[in-house]
């Protein structure tokens, strides 16, 4: 899908459609000799409405809507919207209730990782043209692959009730929990999973990677006390920290003429790297033993900034979470399956949590009644964007003397180290909104 | 010898535009399918983890390969996969439904797989467009024909 225009200092690579990007998006690069002339990630996935579409409903009806922004990761959409909600209403679920949203929460991560490092990154580094080429050569590591994918979603279905989009997590707690024999069952799979997840560290190891160090600011949660995933402040490599709520004095958002996706940077500072690299490096000491094993299985040396390290961080996290849901399994009791009383406080409520690819913010103006007024929603997609066309930036001029073909591989390559959810990040201007039913 | 299990698959997102017609036809599709399994599902690589323990498969999505808004397409998955023209499904999520079903058939021995769609048109949030509304009654109806098909073996 490269495009040489002519012999001429003249290059044009164009990627009219990326391949194994969750969504929709497009990258043009015009060179001129060794200077880029243009650089551009085009996300022309049909815009999402969600944010207009929340306003006017109950605050009840948010959890039934949001999820649907995303079929890769609903339950982070669920758990932002539910945790900044149950905030605002000082609302204090059940016991147990913090436990299993854990539980949904890192299945979502063990299907998000493993669905990224088998079927879209490990092609590219071994060379195939698709995880279906991938497949046929290496059977047996695409086949546990999609186990350990397989069991991220089994979790998800069990605890969220059904298989698309999960329909039991509410403000004030879970309409279903499951019971005690049934999640116990699923025991012999994590212990196997716990055993698979060191072998795809080893695998991981031993592929080829091209390796990238640039500065860049990382940023993601972390509260200190358990690895992060739904609480903490904000924090970065350059020593910000701020407090979930504070999310909108320290990060802006702007448009660009090329994208309907903003682009994101911190105030006072520039762009920002979001996701399991950041999370891994500036939360290491509190990985969990499996996850150290795979660590060092890995060959992961932390504090990094390589983006190419990004894929063996997912491998890194997928141990921390198989590790972590073992453990909240085993001491699982099924405590009081009713959800708290919801009762709406007027208000703005928000909250951060981990998405598979960084932080996911959410806002919500409330009404007394329960209405909700206004709705913002920053995808951790629509933040790395702005990072990733600096990558580009930066990447190219060393690697210009390649081929076309291998330099637009190259290329997505970089783009993919965000795994990013284009379909996700996709904004409209409110103008062009009003236009469109 | 027992008759072929047969399980419906329905791929989409409920709050895309016409991208939910594969979920309202099977939906749609059910009541007329006792004992059938009907499986809601959003991502189509969840499809994979699907084709197991059954004889026979039928996937209902929603389709955009161009032609006009409404059009019904329904094809059999041969051995080469899906047919050329629909290679590239409709999918927001990089893995589509033509990908994933060729690499389960390079993992393993594939079910029968029979798919209906319907061409799409629009895609934003909201419920799907006149022309698909109008062709889910004819989705549905080819889902139950489809299903009494392979189930006869």
């Amino acid at each position: 899908m490269t495009h040489r225009t002519a012999q001429t200092p003249n290059r044009l690579i164009d990627v009219p459609s990326l391949a194994r990007v969750e969504g929709d998006g497009a990258l043009h690069i015009a060179l001129d000799g060794d200077r880029i002339t243009d650089l551009r990630l085009e996300i022309y996935e049909p815009p999402r409405f969600f944010e207009a579409f929340l306003v006017g409903r109950h605050v009840e009806e948010v959890p039934d809507i949001v999820p649907r922004i995303c079929g890769i990761c609903p339950v982070a959409y669920q758990m932002s919207a539910i945790l900044g909600l149950e905030r605002l209403f000082e609302i204090d679920p059940p016991a147990g209730t913090p436990e299993l949203r854990r539980l949904l929460y890192l299945a979502e991560w063990i299907e998000s990782h493993m669905l990224h490092v088998h079927l879209l990154a490990a092609p590219d580094l071994l060379g195939y043209e698709s995880a279906i080429e991938l497949a046929r050569h290496e059977r047996a590591i695409v086949e546990r692959g999609l186990s350990l994918k397989r069991l991220g979603n089994d979790l998800m279905a069990l605890i969220g009730g059904r298989e698309i989009h999960p329909v039991t997590p509410r403000v004030g707690g879970f309409s279903r929990t499951p019971l005690v024999r049934e999640l116990r069952a699923f025991e012999p799979r994590l212990e196997q999973a716990a055993d698979d997840i060191l072998g795809v560290a080893d695998w991981a190891a031993s592929l080829p990677r091209p390796s990238f160090s640039r500065p860049v600011e990382l940023v993601s949660l972390r509260d200190g006390r358990e690895y992060p995933v739904m609480h903490g402040d904000v924090v970065s490599s350059e020593g910000r920290r701020f407090a979930m709520d504070h999310f909108e004095d320290h990060v802006e958002e702007e448009q660009v003429p090329h994208s309907n996706a903003l682009h994101a940077h911190l105030v006072g500072g520039g762009t920002y790297f979001l996701g399991p690299l950041s999370r891994v490096n500036l939360n290491a000491e509190l990985l969990g033993p499996l996850a150290r094993e795979a660590l060092g299985r890995v060959r992961l040396q932390l504090p990094t900034l390589d983006p190419f390290a990004s894929m063996a961080a997912r491998v890194v996290e997928t141990a921390q979470a198989i590790g972590e849901a073992l453990a909240l399994l085993r001491t699982y009791e099924r405590g009081d399956p009713a959800p708290a009383h919801v009762e709406p406080r007027p208000g703005r409520a928000t909250w951060i949590t981990e998405a598979p690819r960084g932080m996911l913010y959410h806002r919500y103006g409330v009404a007394a009644d329960g209405t909700i007024l206004a709705a913002r929603i920053v995808p951790p997609t629509s933040q790395n964007l702005a990072r990733i066309e600096e990558d580009l930036r930066r990447f190219l001029p060393d690697h210009l003397d390649e081929e076309d073909a291998e330099l637009s591989r190259l290329c997505e390559m970089v783009v993919r180290n965000y795994d990013p959810c284009i379909s996700c990040a996709t904004h409209f201007l409110t103008l062009d909104l009003q236009r469109s039913p | 010898m027992a008759a072929p299990r047969v399980r419906v698959l329905a791929c989409g997102n409920p709050e895309a535009g016409d991208d939910a017609a594969g979920l309202l036809a099977a939906r749609a599709a059910r009541s007329e399918l006792p004992g059938v399994e009907v499986i809601e599902l959003g991502p189509a690589l969840r499809v994979l983890d699907l084709l197991e323990g059954v004889d026979a498969v039928v996937v209902v999505d929603a389709v955009r390969s161009g032609d006009v808004p409404g059009t019904i397409i329904a094809f059999d998955v041969g051995s080469d996969g899906f047919p050329a023209r629909y290679r590239s499904a409709l999918s927001s999520h990089g893995f589509g439904l033509p990908e994933t079903i060729g690499l389960a058939g390079s993992l393993g021995p594939l079910p029968r797989i029979a798919f209906v769609g319907v061409e799409v048109g629009t895609l934003v949030a909201g419920p799907p467009g006149p022309e698909v509304e109008r062709a889910l009654p004819e989705m549905a109806r080819r889902v139950v024909q489809t299903v009494h098909r392979l189930a006869e073996g």
